[in-house]
């Protein structure tokens, strides 16, 4: 789970092009939007399709997101949960 | 605002018709034409489209085009729509009668269109970049191409614009006529848009998560998205005293318009409306009216989460607890995205005409947030009785960027005067990032060389400017665009502009071409929405606005080479004449190695040795007060088209151009002999060359000309660049010698008035006329 929460914050920091985020500058248990990263509803666009690009996961409801985006901890959980890949 | 503008005519294609009366039946026999995909090519079939029911090949035949001629879909659509709306105001070119009539009128056609030629820029981008197959296509890649496609089949305009700003650019376009006709610069416009379905727009919806797989359910509280559609509708305009004097019946008047930004996000709308609330609230307010006044919305109701409740709100703030009928007739012709301004006008227009409400489709569960439902059917009890009696009708057409755009339509009986104080303006300052040294004064002094044939700007480092979260997803024009943009407002002190307008050829083709590439090559699945939502030609102004919080008028014009002095038209027009007060006019554009690789195919740079591409950032402050510091005045812009008159050295193509110019320095109070010297566009391609080599010996004789793009390239808003030096000379009162296109001049001090002039292709012609500020 710990290697898979890095490889995550390595991803989310190069599709969301983070200028000057480091990995461990995302902390695993902080809220990604509103106050943590100060992400926004493209962004969950984004890392919709890289959750289907990188682990076969296809979400078809951008409402789905809330709940699995609250963290990367939470995100790293629904991926071992539901890869396909 | 618009002051006894007449609506003389209307055409229409769409999903459910390819012409008014088709449309009227559709509207009132509650017949959708949203229907699974059958024309367009693509792979995501799981999505109902709004398809006009004609092939392209159907359509040349309709229009009696030979099959082998370059087509996009685009324009055929728009062909057909506009030759309907001519035929409907007696202006039918097919008529020797009605010909006769048009040779003293100035028509105007003003387009909008966001997709352009993207039906075959799909198709063939691959070629483009690798072979000479397909190079005809390549200029039908720029919006403007399309406009002209559209007007040189007619061969009757003198003017020609395109507007892209995404969803909104038709009614903008609309906007703008209204604009030109109050300003006594057309006797007649047709205005409106046109826009067929893409794969690249159907799939960049589809990263956006907004379609819905069955058919679009606006203002529904189970709704789950649009339906993409395509079509063409415009409309005829025309002055009191011109539909008078034709003996031409209106259909109805233009009673006001308003456009506003929401100033929140690139695809999503504020939760309060506060745009669509301005947009609507300033369009009663130009037309005199009330709310109450209003008898039917025609709402842009697109069906997604985000616009209907912002939407709703929005009407609600304005119309408080009496709500007149709402509708969406996006659930009949789907979501035509550029178009979508002109459809609806159309059947606002026929709803006014025939005094019935189109109804809002698929509508079964009302929304909580909302205290109204949308007028859905006239047989069931409702309040709204039948027969329907109405005067005004009132269109919203939202875009990109929340971009906003409110339209009244008035039953002919009803009249508004309003009347403007002239105004002079000026140009407060500017700023430029180009291949000259960025941000500093003294660019024009100290001329940095080069000569590469693919010039990029000298970007500033702009970790000093932006914060990461800003920057991280701001492509190269964006940059440039937005701290252009900043640096003028805190260099003029005027933070919120009454007006953000922009001219850009391509956009952000960086990100378009991203787009477009990974479409091509890796499929129709997994693409980024970021590329996408940044690929609409109105994200320059849109960011603008969102950084400064403006929510003023914001436009976007995309007509080739002209895109810069539309812009500033514009602006002009609106500042002469009171409306605004101030406004920042910007020309961007950026260049990427492979699109630098298919204009050098088509020659746009000109041959090997002399031709050079560079990218242009600019932007102006203008103002209907002189400052301190002020660069110059702007006396006189003009634009002008001629299709028939190819031939340069042509005396009576060289007459047409004299007798406008005349014209310009006469309302300038400006003598010919006044003018210091004429900038105009050399840039080394011998084509280009040789239309300013013919021309100006007579149009300008015994002046000095000036050149510009020797510092910095070729780009379809070079003019930007070229317009600033000369303002520069005017407020340093110097022109420095190597800016004199004969090498033996030199420096001149003491300078009164020069004028800019562009010609594109010898069809489109431009001036801007600029004098010195004085005491």
């Amino acid at each position: 789970m710990e290697e898979l929460i890095l490889k995550l914050k390595g991803e989310i920091i190069e599709v969301l092009n983070l200028e000057d985020v480091k990995p461990e500058d995302i902390l695993d248990d902080a809220p990604l939007f509103g106050a943590g990263l100060g992400l926004d509803s493209i962004d969950a666009l984004e890392l919709i399709v890289l959750m289907e690009k990188n682990y076969g996961i296809k979400l078809t409801d951008p409402s789905q997101g809330r709940n699995i985006f609250k963290s990367v901890r939470i995100l790293a959980e629904y991926i071992q949960a539901n890869r396909k890949k | 605002m618009p002051n006894g503008i007449f609506v003389t005519g209307a055409g229409i294609i769409s999903a459910i018709g390819n012409n008014k009366q088709e449309t009227l039946s559709a509207l009132q026999e509650k017949r959708s034409g949203i229907a699974p995909l059958h024309y367009l090519k693509t792979s995501h079939t799981e999505f109902p489209v709004g398809e006009v029911k004609l092939t392209n090949e159907e359509m040349m035949q309709l229009l009696d085009i030979p099959e082998t001629d370059i087509h996009i879909r685009t324009s055929l659509m728009g062909m057909i729509a506009v030759r309907e709306a001519l035929c409907h105001c007696g202006l039918d070119p097919q008529s020797p009668q009605n010909v006769a009539e048009m040779k003293g009128l100035r028509i105007a056609f003003i387009s909008g269109t966001t997709v352009g030629g993207m039906d075959k820029g799909e198709l063939y981008y691959l070629d483009f970049l690798d072979n000479d197959t397909q190079n005809d296509y390549i200029a039908t890649q720029n919006c403007g191409a399309c406009t002209e496609m559209i007007a040189d089949y007619f061969g009757i305009f003198s003017l020609v614009e395109t507007i892209s700003t995404a969803c909104s650019s038709a009614a903008n376009a609309i906007m703008l006529g209204a604009q030109l006709i109050r300003d006594g610069r057309a006797d007649v416009v047709v205005a409106g848009g046109s826009e067929c379905l893409t794969k690249f727009h159907l799939n960049g919806f589809n990263t956006l998560m907004i379609l819905d797989r069955e058919q679009c359910k606006p203002f529904d509280a189970n709704r789950a998205g649009l339906n993409l559609g395509e079509g063409a509708a415009y409309i005829v305009l025309e002055s009191e005293e011109s539909a008078r004097k034709r003996n031409i019946e209106p259909l109805a008047r233009l009673s006001g318009c308003a456009n506003t930004c929401d100033a929140f996000h690139q695809t999503a709308s504020s939760s309060d409306g506060e745009g669509a609330y301005l947009a609507m609230k300033n369009a009663l307010a130009s037309a005199g009216l009330k709310p109450e006044d209003i008898d039917y919305i025609n709402a842009h109701g697109t069906g997604t989460g985000n616009n209907d409740l912002s939407e709703g709100i929005a009407i609600e703030r304005l119309f408080g607890t009496k709500t007149p009928p709402v509708s969406s007739t996006k659930s009949f012709t789907g979501h035509t995205t550029s178009a979508a301004g002109g459809v609806e006008a159309v059947i606002s227009l026929l709803a006014l005409q025939h005094n019935f409400i189109p109804v809002n489709l698929n509508f079964s569960e009302k929304m909580l947030e909302l205290n109204f439902e949308p007028y859905c059917c006239d047989t069931k009890p409702n309040r709204f009785q039948k027969p329907v009696r109405f005067k005004h009708v009132l269109s919203n057409s939202f875009g990109f960027g929340g971009n906003e755009t409110a339209l009244v339509f008035s039953k002919v009986d009803f009249k508004v005067f309003k009347e403007f104080k002239a105004s002079a303006v000026y140009i407060l300052d500017a700023k430029q990032i180009s291949i000259q040294s960025p941000l500093v004064e003294d660019w024009m002094n100290n001329p940095l060389p080069y000569n590469e044939p693919y010039i990029r700007a000298i970007d500033p480092d702009y970790k000093l400017y932006f914060e990461p979260n800003v920057a991280r997803r701001l492509g190269k024009v964006l940059k440039r665009a937005l701290l252009t943009s900043r640096q003028v407002m805190e260099a003029t002190n005027i933070t919120n502009p009454d007006a953000i307008i922009t001219g850009t050829g391509l956009g952000c083709i960086e990100n378009t071409e991203s787009f477009l590439l990974a479409l091509l090559l890796e499929g129709e699945e997994m693409l980024k929405p970021t590329h996408f939502m940044q690929s609409t030609h109105n994200t320059i102004g849109s960011l603008i606005a969102i950084d400064t919080r403006c929510r003023g008028y914001n436009s976007t014009y995309s007509h080739k080479g002209i895109s810069f002095e539309s812009a500033l038209l514009d602006a002009f027009m609106q500042l002469k004449n009171g409306q605004i007060q101030t406004a920042l006019v910007g020309a961007h554009d950026e260049m990427t190695p492979k699109y630098f690789t298919i204009l050098k195919r088509i020659g746009y740079l000109g041959n090997a040795e002399n031709g050079f591409s560079g990218e242009t950032a600019v932007s102006m402050m203008l103002g209907a007060e002189q400052k301190e510091g002020a660069l110059c005045r702007i006396s006189g812009v003009e634009a002008l088209y001629c299709k028939e008159l190819k031939e340069s050295k042509d005396l009576k193509f060289l007459n047409f151009l004299q007798d406008r110019l005349t014209q310009i320095l006469k309302k300038a109070q400006c003598s010919f002999d006044d003018i210091d010297a004429v900038m105009i566009g050399n840039s080394g391609e011998s084509a280009n060359d040789q239309v300013y080599a013919d021309i100006c010996p007579t149009l300008f004789p015994g002046k000095k000309l000036l050149r510009y793009k020797h510092l910095f390239g070729e780009s379809y808003t070079a003019p930007g660049l070229g317009v600033y030096a000369a303002a520069t000379c005017l407020h340093q009162q110097r022109i420095p010698a190597h800016l004199f296109l004969d090498s033996d001049e030199k420096e001149q001090k003491r300078v009164k008035n020069i004028l800019f002039y562009n010609q594109i292709e010898n069809k489109n012609h431009t001036f801007v006329l600029l004098s010195a500020c004085g005491e």
